[in-house]
């Protein structure tokens, strides 16, 4: 793999692709355009991309939707958002899908290659680490220690705040990488120590990834009279992790929670934000057939 | 006009949200729009009717009459029903010990009993509406607390009403206030703790969810009585619903200046914040939640002392319970003599129970303290869910309680007599069991959670649990010795002598109350390598009675081993070498034919059995 990997642009404005096309080619990359999101797809069918940089506000397919698409269909494709409307909404749900950075439009040149340089740097870097089987090595996207950062400014200095600041950063990152913790610490002048004593204190927080679906049985009282012990049993047979564990694709994070106040649908599994009530432990695998 | 409103409450509560009430009420709306009704049929969101595997509930009013299961395209027939004056019987509720169908709520054996002070609210008043709470005397006992009542008043109605915390504990609510407004500080506390931890609890959930404003109004008369300006609401991150309509009540009474400054004129300071627990059971004790607002490790301390004292950032600072909370407004409003007439002399008022497990009524039920334990859960529970099964213990009060057998379900529900028990009210769990469940693995669950969730701090609880959970494992397994249960009782004196915060005190209580009434069951496991209920699977072997067994071969299709063999309309037999005791079978005879007798292999049945063939 060459360190300049190549790039593809979409955006519905044919003049956005232009100038991304005259900055990036300058630069030494190899650049394609597409005019939609449906092209986009199209394209990355036949060929694989480095990057991605797409605009988020797009008809018949959106933004959101293809990065929804590369995420699942070309996993290794780094992606980067152009947006003329950067609102924090769009931006956290775009963050919440692993998008590496965003560039605001409209950008400058030495914006867009600023932004183009991180990105490269990050995705060969992940390359790299996967190849070597470091999971250690794994960071979290610049894009990602900016926002950490703006939510480290906005807790500094109100005392007490270290909780909020973590479940702050395990919404954007998913989980609470170690580098993460070292930033946060770094930022909030507390002894990394603590950090990491209270992130291993509280069963919400989590230092290892999750799957792309949290899976999470319910081991209240209620849920246990009503055999949640077997339905736990038949998932970890069913992804062959126990519980805690990943699935080797990451598609699935199996986990146990003590009581989520349903009782009276028991027994419950959650999966990701939706509920399943009554759960058949021998049917039990049958809840995620809907992810996938 | 307004007295042929029909008005259609659509249940909001987890339960039913998950059942997809959104898409109901979407539905319920659109078609009062295209039907032009808006005049006539009112559509709404209600709180949680407390019969959630029911939902969606709908409610209807005039009438009150509860809807089940309703889908989006009931919509349409059920306002059409109403509008001609009937019912749509297709979906009304069937209660299962009565099968004609009853018109309303309010004749329902599930309600007869219940008195609806704390969940006054519920299934009423859209949650998120500010405006619907106030129209059901909302806000007016703050208004009544800080226009025309002295702060000593206020603490010494709540004194006198005898309100005792729905936390767990059951210390005096007016007591705990009196200590806070009497310490001196430049600031004050007041907490609300949300964290509810219990597995097999879900009544403050409701309370926040259905009523969010009741909570944020006692704080308010809280705050009035011990002088605190600042207040957080300490909940579970994983109640986002309730999260978000309490914040969404915050910001409604901020802008209506009932939060804020100078509230209603009283020179009175008031600012309300929420902050998410991140999960740890152990945060629900004190001083261990006012160590995690702090930031830090939720560890409890030594009191003294007191957070009446010393609380949160070192200053005098309260903590009550949600429902504690929601209690204040009414006390206020109708004086504490009206708060006393229900209930007993040490414990009036009411109590919210979630009522779950092998019951036929699973749900949120209000009754006035006193009320014997064997009416909420015949009557207003409806008894045992299964048939033919019968009742074997109700476990009350979560990890920290206890189970209460058949022959104590007399016991009249308030503080001191459940406590004489062996269990704790708690904070409102009430899990039933029927035959079907082993009270040794009961036990072995709760100590498995509370061995989890120690924090720590003091060896008694973080070891002591430990080593109890290793002895509970070997006697579920086939590996317990005579003694166990001597050294289990042992062990649990000392965690309960020596540990400093409730977690580690009440630890110990599952495994005392089973062994107090259950003994014959720990024996068994022990002694016979019997588990009757077969949960235990290293301690069961399976049978076929062939007396009872139909032949009508039910359990040969579901045995997953293809262990059960059989003539058709003849007595089955189970091949005991493939049986992985799994108890398919049994729960799929109709008939009650499987028996569960000892392990073969730990009794040494099965050799004895093979020397016989020899």
């Amino acid at each position: 793999m060459s360190d300049k990997p190549n790039i593809l642009v979409v955006d519905d404005e044919s003049i956005v692709i232009r100038s991304a096309e005259l900055v990036l080619k300058g630069a030494g990359y190899e650049v394609e355009g597409a005019n939609g999101g449906r092209e986009a797809i199209a394209k990355m069918e036949q060929k694989s991309y480095g990057l991605v940089f797409t605009d988020l506000k797009m008809p018949e397919v959106d933004g959101i939707t293809l990065i929804r698409w590369v995420r699942n269909a070309r996993p290794d494709t780094g992606i980067v958002i152009l947006t003329g409307y950067p609102s924090q909404d769009t931006i956290k749900e775009a963050l919440s899908l692993g998008i590496i950075d965003y560039v605001p439009k409209p950008f400058t040149p030495a914006v867009l290659l600023d932004v183009t340089q991180r990105a490269v740097h990050w995705v060969l870097e992940r390359r790299g680490a996967a190849g070597k089987g470091e999971e250690e090595k794994e960071d979290f996207p610049p894009s990602m220690a900016a926002e950490l950062d703006k939510v480290i400014e906005f807790y500094r200095d109100k005392p007490g705040s270290l909780i909020p600041v973590l479940q702050r950063a395990q919404e954007m990152i998913g989980w609470l990488p170690v580098p993460a913790l070292r930033r946060i610490a770094q930022g909030m002048n507390i002894p990394p120590a603590e950090v990491h004593s209270v992130t291993t204190f509280y069963s919400f927080f989590t230092m290892k990834p999750r799957g792309d679906h949290n899976v999470r049985v319910c081991l209240g009282t209620a849920c246990y009279v009503k055999r949640a012990e077997e339905v736990m049993k038949t998932l970890e047979e069913g992804l062959g992790v126990e519980v805690g564990g990943v699935t080797p694709d990451r598609k699935f994070s199996l986990e146990e929670v003590r009581c989520l106040g349903a009782c009276g649908l028991a027994p419950v599994v959650m999966v990701d934000s939706d509920t399943f009530a009554g759960i058949d432990p021998k049917a039990a695998m049958d809840v995620l057939k809907p992810y996938g | 006009m307004a007295n042929d409103l029909i008005q259609i409450s659509v249940c909001s509560g987890t339960g039913c949200l998950d059942a997809g009430s959104l898409l109901v009420r979407t539905a319920f709306e659109d078609h009062v729009r295209s039907q032009g009704l808006e005049k006539t049929v009112a559509v709404n969101f209600g709180g949680c009717a407390g019969t959630c595997p029911q939902g969606p509930v709908v409610t209807v009013e005039p009438g009150g009459v509860l809807y089940h299961g309703v889908q989006p395209g009931d919509a349409a027939a059920i306002v059409g029903e109403h509008l001609k004056g009937g019912v749509l019987d297709r979906l009304r509720y069937e209660p299962p010990e009565e099968p004609s169908k009853i018109p309303s709520t309010g004749a329902l054996p599930l309600y007869r009993h219940q008195v609806l002070r704390v969940l006054r609210n519920k299934g009423l008043i859209d949650p998120e509406s500010m405006e619907e709470y106030i129209a059901r005397d909302g806000y007016q006992g703050a208004a009544k607390a800080l226009t025309q009542m002295t702060a000593e008043e206020v603490v010494a109605t709540v004194k006198n009403s005898g309100l005792r915390g729905r936390g767990g504990a059951g210390f005096p609510t007016g007591l705990k206030w009196e200590f806070a407004s009497k310490s001196v500080a430049d600031q004050k506390y007041l907490l609300c703790n949300g964290d509810e931890g219990d597995p097999g609890a879900f009544m403050d959930r409701s309370v926040m969810e259905a009523d969010p404003h009741s909570v944020v109004e006692g704080m308010i008369i809280g705050s009035r009585a011990i002088g605190a300006t600042k207040g957080v609401i300490y909940v579970r991150a994983e109640y986002p619903l309730a999260v978000k309509r309490l914040q969404k009540a915050i910001d409604d009474a901020t802008a209506a200046g009932l939060l804020g400054k100078n509230i209603l004129g009283s020179g009175h300071d008031f600012e309300l914040s929420i902050y998410l627990g991140a999960g740890a059971f152990v945060c629900g004790e004190e001083t261990a939640l006012m160590r995690s607002i702090e930031g830090k490790r939720g560890m409890p301390r030594p009191r003294p002392p007191f957070p009446a004292h010393k609380g949160l950032w070192d200053k005098p600072t309260v903590l009550n319970n949600v429902e504690t909370y929601a209690n204040v407004p009414p006390i206020l409003l109708h004086g504490a003599d009206w708060y006393r007439s229900l209930g007993t002399q040490k414990s009036a008022g009411t109590k919210v129970f979630a009522l779950t497990g092998a019951i036929k009524n699973v749900g949120l039920v209000e009754v006035p303290m006193g009320i014997p334990l064997r009416t909420i859960i015949y009557e207003v529970g409806g008894g045992i869910g299964k048939k033919n099964k019968k009742f074997k213990a109700v476990q009350m009060g979560g990890p920290s309680g206890g189970c209460i057998p058949e022959h104590l379900l007399d016991t009249a529900v308030d503080f001191d007599s459940i406590n004489a028990t062996g269990a704790i009210m708690g904070s409102g769990g009430m899990v039933v069991m029927d035959e079907d469940n082993c009270m040794v693995s009961l036990a072995k669950f709760f100590l498995g959670f509370t061995a989890d969730e120690s924090c720590g701090k003091c060896p008694p609880c973080r070891v002591g649990t430990r080593v109890m959970l290793d002895l509970l494992t070997d006697i579920t397994e086939g590996r317990g010795k005579p003694g166990d249960i001597e050294t289990l009782i042992d062990i649990c004196d000392d965690i309960k002598n020596t540990s400093l915060c409730g977690l580690g005190q009440t630890a110990p209580n599952p495994v005392l109350t089973t062994i107090r009434y259950f003994r014959d069951e720990y024996e068994s496991h022990i002694h016979d390598k019997w588990c009757k209920t077969g949960i235990c699977r290293d301690l069961a072997s399976f049978e076929i009675d062939p007396e009872i067994c139909t032949g009508c071969g039910v359990c040969a299709r579901a045995c997953p081993q293809e262990a059960i063999v059989g003539e058709k309309k003849k007595p089955h037999r189970i091949i005991q070498e493939l049986c992985i005791q799994c108890r398919t079978c049994y729960d799929k005879c109709k008939f009650n034919s499987i028996q569960i007798k000892a392990s073969r292999k730990l009794t040494g049945v099965a050799a004895a059995a093979e020397g016989g063939k020899h």
